[in-house]
């Protein structure tokens, strides 16, 4: 069994902001590859569905897009990086195809712990409270019962 | 599979994103209140208070009964467990989606 780890916790700061916070057990510079090459990022970001990287331009005003390939279909998420500071911080605009033109901006801050530990802080910023609520739901109505699935599977692998 | 209004959620979500609301809750939870004591309680005026209540009671998250001069403020029939409900379920899934990063990188460690 794996060391515990701290639970990921989403708040809403403010009505038009997600915040999720999760620690993860891997060295930051680590992370950032988890979040920035396309091999890792294929193998956890797409909730356990294929993902493919149709795009990622790792660099400020560089285009990223990845597409999710579930059981209900394909759905791609896409943007531009605003900022690209290596180990530490990203910023870039987020938009899901099933809210086309609602475009959030995502700031992912790695903070080293200092023990081999990371904690990943992801701040959502939305234009508008519906749009916020648009983007909390966009993660649950992608088969949800499959998510969860592998959610049991993974468990049951440890 | 639960069914949620998102603009409903919205709503509550928004009246419990101000402090004096929140505490307001609490207060409530621990007994009925008046405006007015409400008012002394937050050290606010009657008219800021009645708004934050008016907020509250929309989202029926509180209801009030007005007594002749009076009108007494109570926690309401809805309860914060569906919004809690569902936000526990996203936590899960973005959970899910960190182990497996966790996984991955420990993989390409080796």
């Amino acid at each position: 069994m794996p060391e515990a780890t701290t639970r990921t916790k989403i708040t809403t700061p403010a009505e038009r902001e997600i915040r999720i916070e999760r620690v993860v057990k891997a060295p930051r510079e680590l992370v950032w590859r988890g979040y920035t090459e396309p091999a890792l990022i294929a193998q956890w970001w797409g909730r356990g569905h294929r993902l493919v990287i149709e795009r990622l331009e790792l660099e400020r005003g560089g285009h990223w897009r990845w597409v999710e390939h579930g059981p209900h279909g394909a759905y791609g998420f896409e943007g531009r990086y605003r900022e690209v500071t290596p180990p530490t911080r990203f910023v870039r605009s987020f938009e899901w195809d099933g809210m086309p033109a609602h475009v959030a901006i995502e700031t992912v801050t790695l903070e080293d712990l200092g023990d081999g530990r990371t904690r990943i802080v992801i701040l959502m910023q939305m234009h508008t409270p519906e749009e916020r609520d648009g983007f909390l739901q966009s993660g649950m109505q992608q088969g949800m019962d499959d998510a969860f699935a592998q959610l049991d599977e993974l468990v049951r692998k440890r | 599979m639960v069914q949620y209004s998102s603009a409903d959620i919205d709503a509550a979500f928004g009246a419990v994103a101000d402090p004096v609301r929140r505490g307001i809750l609490e207060r409530l939870g621990r007994a009925e209140a008046s405006i007015s004591e409400l008012a002394g309680f937050f050290r606010m005026t009657l008219t800021g208070i009645k708004k934050h209540v008016a907020v509250l009671e929309d989202v029926r998250l509180i209801t009030t009964r007005k007594t002749g001069r009076v009108r007494t403020c109570r926690l309401g029939p809805r309860r914060l467990e569906q919004e809690a409900e569902w936000i526990e379920k996203h936590q899960r899934l973005m959970d899910a989606s960190f182990d497996r990063l966790e996984a991955a990188l420990a993989r390409s460690k080796e």
